[in-house]
């Protein structure tokens, strides 16, 4: 099926008329080529959402307050709700039991100055269980300690990008910096992937309450759900919900004013919407792929019309049925083919071309991964074997006298 | 050799049948030269396409070297053109990105037989027809009596036993027609049979055996000398 002679005659008949085929492939490279953008733009779009996550754990879950949008029980709206490390200490010694917790302040924009470099960096306090709640790979140093917090220390961790910028070669650890003005020596650096992490620098929650706030407010609670499944930690979101609605005195479709968000849920979420994404991808560019395939399976069948006359010359000089079949069908594979892996490495071509061009904060990386690439010359292969098979049975059933008439 | 006995053969109309063989008896022996004459809707292409087997019959018996040929599959008939039978149509039917050389070696490729063997025995052939100079050209390139040589040594080249030949010399000038007879005479003359459907006197006449069709009947059947009759330019048999 595969000599020498099988293949000249395909190429023969393939090149016969170049232009047809020209255009026959260009319908399934298009569609292949059309397959893997979009394959590529799915993956971009969800790195981008994979990456806004990189800088949490997938356990871990947010509190947020902001002001009271509806009545209740006699208060009036828009009240600001504050949690303060009283709501920290009820909530996670008397409410829940999770396995680590941790308050988090953040002042964006703080003016940071090492030595003459200077630049502004958002300066977070938090505690120490707070390196379990964000993925913080340490390049260097330590990260922060029980004491650190209970001396309210004046140290900090600094990220990759505050290196960058402001350290040049010099060692950071154990070098002074000053944060808005108050002096406080890095005891530790880390690099992390995440969109914001490596402009971060972290200090002892208890520090910046008492040197930058002066109050016991916490911008933020995180609790993490350890190894809770979803529906567990479902439950601990309403339980934390149901405690500091109760407390704060916030109506219970109050959404704006105090918000749980369980990072395990919104990933799960997010995972769906993935998984439907890319069966949406797969769906549109296999109907493309399918368009091409027709069009494949119409140009055979044009083919074997106009060689009704040499398969049926080709039947009374000897040839087999099975040798007509496989050589129509081979030539369909062998266009699909072609055709499909030129449009193939054009669609990842273009995708590794745009690819530095096309970073969003929701939008990174647009590759095309080794299974779907595999997948995709497979869908072809079946795609030309199918389109060759139909004119390859029809021209079979061709009977070489019937064929020796059309003379 | 060949044996038709009572052949009956129609083709559907819209509402009912064209009969076109109506009970052909025909003996056909080895080494016979044989031409099939009648005019235009005697039966006499259906005829050759059924001793070809390249067409069915209806009713009625076909014994080729002994064995039945009735209600043959598609494929045991294949097996049995390429076994016993070579074919020269008045078109050529050589297939036009194949050189002469090739034409001539296709059947062997359906033989399964070697490229060098194949390449061997086609060039053997094309030498016999004195083609071996234009073995690599393309149909395209060659005359009319050179693609007929060509299409005569695609014929031979599996040995058969049986040369079916419509019109031959249909498409040629009447110089070349008889080059083209006399490759022919060469043929049979190497114990070959030749069966020929031809509607002209002269090449009917350089046969040995003439039957003439009429309505799908056999009404002449002899010697070329007494079934054809001598043409003005004094063509008759050989």
């Amino acid at each position: 099926m595969l000599n020498r002679e099988t293949w000249i005659e395909i190429a023969h008949t393939v090149t016969a008329n170049p232009l047809r085929t020209a255009l026959t492939g260009l319908s399934v490279g298009l569609g292949i080529f059309i397959l893997v953008v979009m394959q590529g733009l799915g993956f971009g779009l969800q790195n981008g959402v994979q990456q806004d996550f990189a800088d949490e754990a997938k356990n871990s879950i947010w509190v947020r307050t902001g002001r009271t949008t509806l009545p209740y029980r006699g208060r009036q709206p828009n009240r600001k709700v504050q949690l303060r490390n009283g709501d920290e200490v009820r909530v996670t010694q008397e409410v829940v039991e999770v396995p680590e917790w941790s308050g988090r302040n953040m002042k964006w924009g703080s003016f940071v100055q090492y030595k003459n470099e200077q630049g502004y960096y958002p300066v977070v306090g938090v505690e120490p269980d707070f390196k379990g709640l964000e993925i913080l790979p340490m390049a260097g140093g330590r990260w922060l300690h029980v004491d650190d917090l209970a001396r309210e220390s004046k140290v900090c961790i600094v990220g990759g990008d505050v290196i960058d910028g402001i350290f040049d070669d010099d060692e950071p650890v154990g070098a002074f910096v000053n944060l808005n003005g108050i002096t406080f020596r890095v005891i530790g650096h880390f690099s992390k992937e995440g969109r914001w992490g490596n402009r971060m620098i972290y200090v002892p929650l208890s520090t910046m309450q008492r040197l930058f706030d002066g109050t016991d407010k916490l911008d933020q609670l995180i609790l993490s759900a350890g190894e809770s499944d979803l529906e567990e930690s479902q439950s601990l979101v309403e339980t934390v919900d149901a405690d500091l609605r109760l407390v704060h005195g916030i109506h219970p479709n109050d959404q704006r004013a105090l918000r749980v968000r369980d990072n395990q849920e919104e990933w799960a979420m997010f995972d769906r919407i993935f998984k439907g994404i890319r069966l949406f991808i797969w769906v549109i560019g296999g109907f493309t792929l399918l368009a091409g395939a027709i069009g494949v399976a119409n140009i055979m069948a044009i083919v074997v019309k106009e060689r009704t006359v040499e398969i049926g010359l080709r039947k009374a000089l000897g040839a087999s049925s099975g040798g007509i079949l496989s050589a129509i069908v081979l030539e369909a594979v062998l266009i699909t083919l072609i055709s499909g892996a030129i449009g193939l490495m054009a669609g990842v071509g273009a995708l590794s071309f745009a690819a530095p061009f096309a970073q969003h904060d929701y939008f990174t990386n647009p590759e095309v991964n080794l299974r779907v690439t595999l997948v995709s010359l497979l869908v072809l292969v079946l795609a030309g074997a199918l389109s060759g098979l139909i004119p390859a049975l029809r021209a079979v059933r061709v009977k070489p006298i019937e064929a020796l008439r059309e003379l | 050799m060949l044996a038709l006995r009572r052949i009956e053969k129609s083709y559907p109309l819209a509402g009912g049948s064209l009969p076109v063989l109506k009970g052909i008896d025909l003996d056909i022996e080895q080494g016979e030269m044989v031409a099939i004459m009648g005019s235009s809707g005697s039966g006499k292409s259906t005829l050759l396409n059924v001793l070809g087997l390249l067409d069915g019959f209806d009713g009625g018996g076909y014994d080729l070297d002994g064995v039945d040929m009735a209600g043959l599959s598609e494929k045991q008939a294949a097996r049995y053109r390429s076994q016993f039978l070579g074919f020269v149509f008045q078109s050529f039917n050589l297939i036009a990105f194949k050189t002469a050389l090739e034409n001539v070696a296709l059947p062997l490729f359906y033989q399964k037989v070697s490229r060098r063997e194949r390449q061997k025995r086609a060039m053997e052939m094309l030498g016999k027809m004195g083609m071996d100079d234009r073995s690599h050209h393309l149909p395209s390139e060659l005359s009319g009596g050179q693609k007929q040589r060509v299409a005569i040594a695609r014929a031979l080249i599996t040995s058969p036993r049986v040369i079916l030949a419509d019109e031959p010399t249909g498409a040629l000038d009447s110089t070349t027609s008889s080059e083209v007879m006399e490759v022919l005479r060469e043929v049979n003359a190497s114990g070959i049979t030749v069966i020929i459907v031809t509607h002209e006197s002269d090449i009917a006449a350089k046969c040995d055996r003439v039957i003439r069709l009429r309505d799908g009947v056999i009404i002449e059947d002899g010697l070329s000398s007494e079934v054809v009759e001598p043409t003005a330019n004094g063509a008759g048999p050989v």
